[in-house]
């Protein structure tokens, strides 16, 4: 019995972090990019700044009518959002905020299964670009595709760097075995890691699929209501587990200068959200790479830094052993 | 050029200053903007400054002003003296749904009776309500602000400045009168 | 999607031999899910070779590739699992669609997709599958392997040594393959552009790609 109450609190709590933490930071862009462009951002919803913005939105998007266009093959349109979210919040699952058993499930394999799952949520929006039925979304998804199959590649790369410096492809073990010098040693795979999530994610400057200047909103042009406000919910999932990995993988997650005993999480949490403003920062401060940037980023300069992350991590790791 | 990468942190760098500085945000409904005393919000009417030249009326580019008025004949201020006619204001009225807000007719007004007022917050549901009758056009005359203050070096205005040189030559009368007595009752001593 | 079929027929087949040894009229729940996931990537596998909708077809093979993860999964060889999702799920039905959708697949049936060589094909099929199942049938009979054992058979670690310390040889051959093929994929992709083109052009194209 306190085993089945164990597991269903488990996964209340990932769900609940699952429907929290993406608005949490959503909330955050808005008020971010709001000051870093000398706006204030909502300030009504809600009362106080305008912390119910998200809420408003939801309510408002759940009052839109779901439109399926004519043309539409209709069951695949429908699919791809719930496509497009259930990966992140599986991935959630097995990421570790804190020591010992503070994750949701245990993953043998865990930077195997986050990787896998995660590029399966990019087949919602290859699905919502096919069956839209119009020429923008289909560019948005073949673009897509394009930017899944250049930027998959370095993100395996680096997390296998990590993987190899400390022995193990699980993610707990890996935090298990961090070490403050890591930073320095795994920095380039870190950032490799991170600017290919956020490629992955399709997130500023990475916005190609969905650049709205072109090609209206890319994958998602003909959704309305509830079903587009998935999308975005599970873009900033993706945020979200992005950056919880970039923090599991790279950053040590739950080690600290101080605090180490109990207050893990607070760390793990701590350095999510920093990483999270970074996303925004980024998002704020650079312009859209053209398609062809896209590209020669990824096979040019991401692979080989990768690649050479890898050399380094195994050099240090002979030299050491 | 610098470091490879140098612009790329420097973009950021802006970003980031700029989040620590304050927003410009114009808070309007729940601040009221300051508009500087010359907004063009809305035109206030003086009305017993109106003659009924109907110069402004004729000046407006779009015409939307509407002037009425009447003759009345005022008995002589002296007995014996000559009747005067006045012109009596029946309605004065500034249709705001055709208004441009070039301000010619207040330039114009020869005995400053219209002014600008900043107030800008008389939006109607019903465009008909846009025609600011007499007393409403009082009414903003309450609004309108004082003058702004001469810029510390500037000329003096011409009507103080004619007001001064009277004064002073007044004084200087008085003074030489005086002078002059005062010798006279020396004059007087001596003998 | 061959492969697919005959691979869970013939895991279906090494069960059915296990649970024979160990009461096969009381099946634990494990294989009875084993069984029914094993079916549902059976029917996902025939409909991805028979719906006349291609973009269909490429999604329904999404389900039986995760279907095959999912009875790796059950068979406790959770990297194999991963890694299945991670590159069949993950990159080639992405390049496949990216290639679909790059072609224009028309949203409905498309009248041309069927070939005249679908008996053969079929034959094929059911030949690879017949000497799949035989061969995996007559390899184990009726061994039993234990999967909750004190030696799990499919974690990461088991996987790693088996296949860099027993199996390094063709593991090693096996990459030379792939090299050879991104050798010939960089070969085909640049002799064009260096013969005919100035390198002016050259250039551009590259940065296009």
């Amino acid at each position: 019995m306190s085993d089945t109450l164990d597991v269903v609190l488990r996964l209340l709590a990932v769900f609940v972090a699952f429907l929290v933490l993406p608005l949490v930071v959503g909330q955050t862009e808005h008020k971010v990019m709001a000051h870093m462009q000398g706006r204030l951002g909502p300030m009504y919803a809600g009362g106080f700044h305008g912390w119910a913005q998200l809420v408003a939105d939801g309510v408002k998007f759940a009052q839109k009518e779901d439109v399926v266009p004519a043309g539409a093959d209709r069951r695949i349109f429908q699919m791809a959002p719930a496509v497009a979210l259930l990966p992140y919040l599986l991935v959630l699952l097995a990421i570790p905020v804190g020591p010992g058993n503070a994750v949701g499930q245990t993953v043998d394999a865990g930077i195997f299964f986050v990787l896998a799952v995660m590029g399966v949520g990019v087949l919602g929006s290859l699905m919502a670009g096919w069956a839209s039925a119009n020429k923008f979304s289909l560019l948005g998804g073949i673009r897509t595709a394009g930017q899944l199959i250049a930027y998959e590649l370095p993100m395996l790369l680096a997390a296998a760097s990590v993987a190899m410096a400390a022995g193990t492809v699980s993610l707990p073990g890996i935090v298990d075995a961090f070490h403050w010098w890591w930073v320095p040693w795994q920095i380039v795979g870190a950032v490799v890691f991170f600017v290919a999530g956020l490629a992955e994610l399709q997130r500023p400057p990475f916005d190609m699929p969905v650049a709205d200047s072109e090609i209206i909103f890319g994958a998602y042009t003909e959704y309305t209501g509830l079903r587009f406000a998935l999308f975005l919910l599970s873009e900033y999932a993706g945020i979200v587990v992005l950056c919880g990995l970039t923090t599991v993988l790279f950053l040590g997650g739950w080690h600290g200068p101080f605090g180490a005993d109990g207050m893990g999480w607070l760390w793990t949490l701590l350095k999510t959200a920093v990483l999270a403003f970074v996303v925004i920062w980024l998002r704020v401060t650079y312009p859209r790479l053209r398609e062809d940037q896209l590209q020669k980023l990824a096979w040019t300069v991401l692979i080989p830094l990768a690649l050479a992350q890898i050399a380094l991590t195994g050099v240090v790791k002979v030299v050491t052993q | 050029m610098g470091l490879p990468g140098s612009g790329l942190a420097k973009g950021l760098a802006v970003t980031l200053r700029t989040m620590t500085r304050r927003a410009h945000t114009a808070q309007y409904p729940d601040v009221q903007p300051e508009l500087p005393p010359r907004t063009r919000g809305v035109i206030g009417l003086f009305e017993e400054n109106c003659t009924v030249c109907m110069l402004c009326a004729r000046e407006c580019p779009d015409w939307c002003i509407y002037i009425d008025s009447h003759k009345e004949t005022v008995p002589p201020a002296a007995p014996g003296g000559r009747e005067r006619s006045r012109n009596v204001l029946d309605r004065f009225a500034i249709d705001f749904s055709l208004c441009m807000y070039c301000g010619i007719c207040i330039e114009v007004c020869p005995f400053d009776a219209l002014f600008w007022s900043p107030e800008f917050e008389y939006a109607e549901t019903d465009i008909q309500d846009l025609v600011h009758e007499r007393d409403k056009l009082r009414e903003w005359m309450w609004t309108v602000p004082e003058p702004p203050a001469l810029d510390p070096a500037a000329e003096e205005p011409k009507e103080v400045a004619a007001a001064r040189k009277t004064a002073e030559k007044l004084a200087a009368q008085a003074e030489q009168e005086k002078q002059e007595q005062q010798e006279q009752q020396e004059k007087e001593g001596d003998a | 999607m061959t492969g697919t079929g005959t691979g869970t027929v013939s895991a279906t087949a090494t069960l059915a031999a296990n649970a024979d040894a160990h009461g096969f009229l009381s099946p634990t729940g494990v294989e009875i899910v084993f069984l029914l996931v094993g079916l549902v990537t059976l029917g996902a596998a025939v409909v991805t070779v028979t719906t006349r909708q291609l973009v269909h077809a490429a999604l329904w093979l999404v389900v039986a590739l995760g279907g095959l993860a999912v009875e790796y999964l059950l068979l406790t060889a959770e990297f194999i699992a991963w890694v299945q999702v991670l590159i069949y799920v993950g990159s080639v039905v992405v390049l496949l669609l990216f290639g679909l959708m790059l072609t224009k697949a028309p949203i409905g049936r498309s009248p041309d997709a069927d070939s005249g060589n679908r008996w053969a094909a079929l034959g094929v099929a059911v030949a690879a599958a017949a000497a799949l199942v035989w061969v995996v049938a007559d390899a184990f009979r009726t061994t039993w392997i234990g999967l909750d054992g004190d030696a799990p058979q499919g974690t990461t670690k088991v996987s790693g040594e088996i296949l860099f310390r027993h199996w390094v040889l063709p593991f090693e051959a096996l990459s030379v393959l792939l090299l050879a093929a991104l050798v010939g994929a960089v070969v085909l992709s640049r002799k064009k552009s260096a013969a005919k083109q100035s390198p002016v052009k050259k250039s551009r194209e590259g940065a296009q790609r």
